[in-house]
C-alpha cells in the first residue's frame, strides 16, 4: 500500500502574527537543553544559593522583631557586630544589600558554569547540522533568530539570579512585618533584577557570538572556559605581580602603620586596571555598583575599630576602579559580539 | 497566478544569478529545470523574499515578495536541497518546531506533525532521533515539516538527490499526490527529468538565469507532423539510403529510423519506399518530443 494512502487532511487553524515568533526557537532552546542531566545538576547547585539568601534575610527579619525563634541561634551570629545585633533595623539596609551581594556573587560564578554547559550548542550545532535555511525559510527574520537563542541563555540565568531574587524579597518582606521595608529595600530588588540581565545579556551575547565561530560545540566551550576562567587567572597574576611590588615599596617606607598601609593599597587599586583582563571581574564590578555593596562594606567595617576596621576595609580593594572602566569593556565585548554574530549568521542572500 | 516575474535581475558580484528574468506561473504543479548554476535555487530564494534582487518586480501567491516576504513564507513550504536538520530532536518533535516557527501553537503542532509523520510514512519513527534517519527518512522527514502548517505552495528542491530507487518512487507518488489530489501547488525543481515528468503537468526551463521555455508538458511535447518514427524488420542502414533518395531525412536512433518527410509529403511516401525496398515495416508512428529533448532543445537554442 502507498504510504500516502494514510491520508493527508487540510488544516485550517490560525497562525501567530510575527512578533513573538522568538519565542519558538526559546521554548524549543530550552526544552533540548533540559534534556541534559548535568543541566539539571547545575541548576540544582545554583538554586541553592537562593536558599541561603532567602534564609539570611528571613532570619533579618525575625531578628528585627526580636522573635523568640531567632534568640537560641544568638550564638551563631557572633560575626555581626554588637551594634547591628542591638539595633537590627537600622543595619537592615546593608545587611540586605551584603546578602544580595553574596548571592549575586556566587550566582555570577555558577551562572558562567551554566552557561558553559547550555552556550556552546546553540548555535554551533545549527551551524553543524546546517539547520540555518530551515530557519530563514520560514517566517523569520534573522533577529529573530538570534532573540530566540540569546532567550534560551536568558531564561536560564534568569531562573537562577533575577526568580530567586524576587523570591526571596518577597519571603524577606513578608518576615519583616514593617511596611517600611519597602521603601528601603526596593531599590535593592530593583538593582539585582536589572543586575542579572545584565549578566544574561552579557555573557549571552558573548556566549551566542563565540557559539557561531565554530561547528563543533567543544571547541566553543573551550573558547568559554578560555575568557572566564583564562582571562581571571591572567588578570589574578597581574595584580599578584603588581601587588607584590607594592608590598615590597611599603614595607621599606610604611612597615609599621597598617592604616597607611590600607589606604595605600585602596589608592592603588583606584588606578589599578588589571581587574579589567577578567570578564568575571567586570560583570562583578559592575554588579558591586548596581547593589552598592562597597558602601555597605563601608558602613558594616566602620563599626569595628583599630585593625579590625582596616581588614574589612582591606575586602574592598578589588573593587576600587571606577565602574565605568567595566561598564566600557562589557559595552565593547557586546559590540564585538553583535558584529561576530552579525558575519558569522548571513542570510540566504549570497552563493552557496 | 501562482507567482509572476517582472524583469528580475540578480547578480552576486560578477555573476549573474537572474537575467531580466520574466515568467508568469499558474497554480498547479510545476516542475523547474535548469543545468547546474542556471539559476533555480536563487530563483527559490527569490520567491520566497530570501534575497534581494538588483530590479524588477514579482508577486507571489499575490503578495509582493520584496515587501511582504514574511506573509509569502507563511504560505509556503519549502522541503531545501542540502541535507538540514534541527538537531537533537526526534522526529515529531523537528516537524512541531517547524510548525511552531510559521506561527503554529504548540498543540496544533504537535498534532500536525503526528498526522504529516503517518502521511509521509515515518509514524514508526516520529520518536526516533533525527541524526539516526536514512537520507529518504531525512527527505521525508524535510517534505512533512514542509507541509506542516498546510501551505499554499509547496516547494521541493531537488526532493530525490541521493534516494535510492524505492525512496525516490515514495517521494514522487506523495509529491504527485499533494499536487494533483490535495490541491496543494508544487514547485518541483530537479535534475531528473523522469521525476519531473512523473510529477509535474507544467514545466519552467532556465539557464544562466533566462527563461528558456515554459508550458504545460503535454504542449510542449507536441507530435511533429512530418516526423516519423519507422522499425523495419530488415536493416536499417540501405532502407534509410532508400528514404534520403526519395527527399526523406532519416537518421538511426537507437532501434528506429527518425524520418522527416519533405514539405507537403505524406506518410504514403514511407510505405512507397518500402515497398520499393522490399522491406516490411513493423513499426509507424508520429514522433513526439520527449522532455529531455525539449530541455536540450531549449539549452541548445540558447
Amino acid at each position: 500500500m502507498p504510504v500516502f494512502d494514510q491520508g493527508y487532511q487540510h488544516w485550517s487553524g490560525t497562525l501567530t502574527g510575527h512578533a513573538w515568533r522568538w519565542l519558538a526557537i526559546t521554548r524549543h532552546g530550552v526544552r533540548v537543553a533540559l534534556t541534559n542531566r548535568w543541566l539539571r545538576i547545575a541548576l540544582f547547585v545554583s538554586w541553592l544559593p537562593a536558599i541561603a539568601l532567602a534564609t539570611a534575610l528571613c532570619l533579618w527579619g525575625l531578628l528585627e522583631q526580636q522573635s523568640a525563634l531567632i534568640q537560641s541561634l544568638t550564638p551563631l551570629l557572633g560575626f555581626l557586630d554588637r551594634q547591628m545585633l542591638l539595633d537590627p533595623r537600622a543595619y537592615r539596609q546593608e545587611a540586605w544589600t551584603l546578602a544580595y551581594g553574596y548571592f549575586m556573587l556566587t550566582e555570577l560564578r555558577l551562572a558562567m558554569l551554566l552557561i558553559l554547559i547550555v552556550g556552546p550548542n546553540l548555535i554551533s550545532q545549527d551551524l553543524r547540522y546546517n539547520a540555518l535555511p530551515l530557519y530563514l525559510s520560514r517566517p523569520l527574520r534573522r533577529i529573530d533568530y538570534f532573540l530566540g537563542k540569546w532567550g534560551v541563555i536568558v531564561a536560564f540565568l534568569a531562573a537562577v539570579t533575577v526568580v530567586p531574587a524576587i523570591v526571596a524579597y518577597v519571603l524577606g518582606i513578608l518576615f519583616s512585618l514593617d511596611v517600611g521595608i519597602l521603601r528601603e529595600t526596593f531599590p535593592l530588588l530593583l538593582a539585582s533584577v536589572g543586575y542579572g540581565l545584565i549578566i544574561a545579556a552579557s555573557a549571552g551575547t558573548l556566549i551566542l557570538a563565540l557559539s557561531s565561530l565554530s561547528r563543533s560545540s567543544r571547541y566553543v566551550a573551550m573558547f568559554w572556559l578560555a575568557i572566564w576562567l583564562g582571562s581571571g587567572v591572567i588578570a589574578s597574576v597581574l595584580q599578584g605581580i603588581e601587588h607584590e611590588q607594592r608590598r615590597h615599596a611599603s614595607e621599606r617606607f610604611d612597615r609599621r602603620n597598617p592604616s597607611t598601609f590600607v589606604e595605600q593599597e585602596l589608592t592603588a587599586a583606584r588606578t589599578d586596571w588589571r581587574p579589567l583582563v577578567s570578564y568575571a571581574a567586570n560583570l562583578a564590578r559592575i554588579g558591586e555598583e548596581l547593589l552598592g555593596t562597597p558602601a555597605a562594606w563601608d558602613k558594616v567595617a566602620n563599626l569595628r575599630a583599630g585593625s579590625e576596621r582596616d581588614m574589612a576595609r582591606l575586602r574592598n580593594v578589588g573593587v576600587q576602579y571606577p565602574w565605568t572602566w567595566s561598564a566600557g569593556v562589557l559595552l565593547a565585548l557586546f559590540g564585538l559580539s553583535a558584529w561576530i554574530l552579525n558575519r558569522s549568521i548571513k542570510s540566504l542572500d549570497r552563493l552557496k | 497566478m501562482l507567482f509572476q516575474f517582472s524583469n528580475i535581475t540578480k547578480t552576486y558580484g560578477a555573476v549573474t544569478a537572474l537575467n531580466k528574468l520574466t515568467l508568469s506561473v499558474p497554480m498547479g504543479a510545476i516542475g523547474l529545470l535548469g543545468p547546474n548554476g542556471s539559476g533555480k535555487t536563487t530563483m527559490i530564494r527569490t520567491l520566497l523574499g530570501l534575497i534581494s534582487v538588483d530590479e524588477g518586480t514579482g508577486q507571489v501567491l499575490g503578495k509582493d515578495f520584496r515587501r511582504q516576504q514574511l506573509d509569502i513564507r507563511r504560505e509556503v513550504g519549502l522541503a531545501p536541497e542540502d541535507e538540514c536538520l534541527f538537531p537533537h530532536t526526534v522526529g515529531v518533535e523537528f516537524v512541531a518546531y517547524a510548525g511552531e516557527l510559521v506561527g503554529m501553537s504548540r498543540t496544533d503542532a504537535l498534532q500536525r506533525a503526528h498526522e504529516t509523520l503517518d502521511y509521509v510514512g515515518l509514524g514508526e519513527a516520529r520518536y526516533r532521533k533525527v541524526e539516526s534517519y536514512s537520507t529518504g527518512m531525512k527527505q521525508r522527514l524535510k517534505l512533512a515539516a514542509a507541509i506542516v502548517h498546510d501551505p499554499k505552495l509547496l516547494i521541493l528542491d531537488e526532493p530525490t538527490n541521493g534516494m535510492d530507487p524505492g525512496g525516490r518512487q515514495e517521494i514522487i507518488e506523495l509529491s504527485r499526490d499533494l499536487a494533483h489530489n490535495k490541491g496543494m501547488s508544487l514547485l518541483f525543481s530537479s535534475h531528473l527529468l523522469p521525476d519531473v515528468e512523473a510529477v509535474c503537468t507544467h514545466v519552467i526551463v532556465i539557464a544562466a538565469g533566462r527563461l528558456l521555455a515554459q508550458g504545460e508538458i503535454a504542449q510542449l511535447k507536441q507530435s511533429h507532423s512530418q516526423s516519423y518514427e519507422v522499425r523495419v524488420k530488415g536493416e536499417r542502414a540501405p532502407f534509410a539510403v532508400r528514404l534520403r533518395e526519395a527527399g526523406c531525412t532519416a537518421e538511426e536512433y537507437a532501434d528506429v529510423l527518425k524520418v522527416v518527410l519533405p514539405g507537403g509529403a505524406t506518410p504514403q511516401l514511407i510505405w512507397k519506399a518500402a515497398a520499393d525496398a522490399n522491406e516490411q515495416i513493423r513499426h509507424l508512428r508520429t514522433q513526439r518530443s520527449t522532455l529531455e529533448e525539449v530541455f536540450l532543445t531549449s539549452l541548445e537554442q540558447a
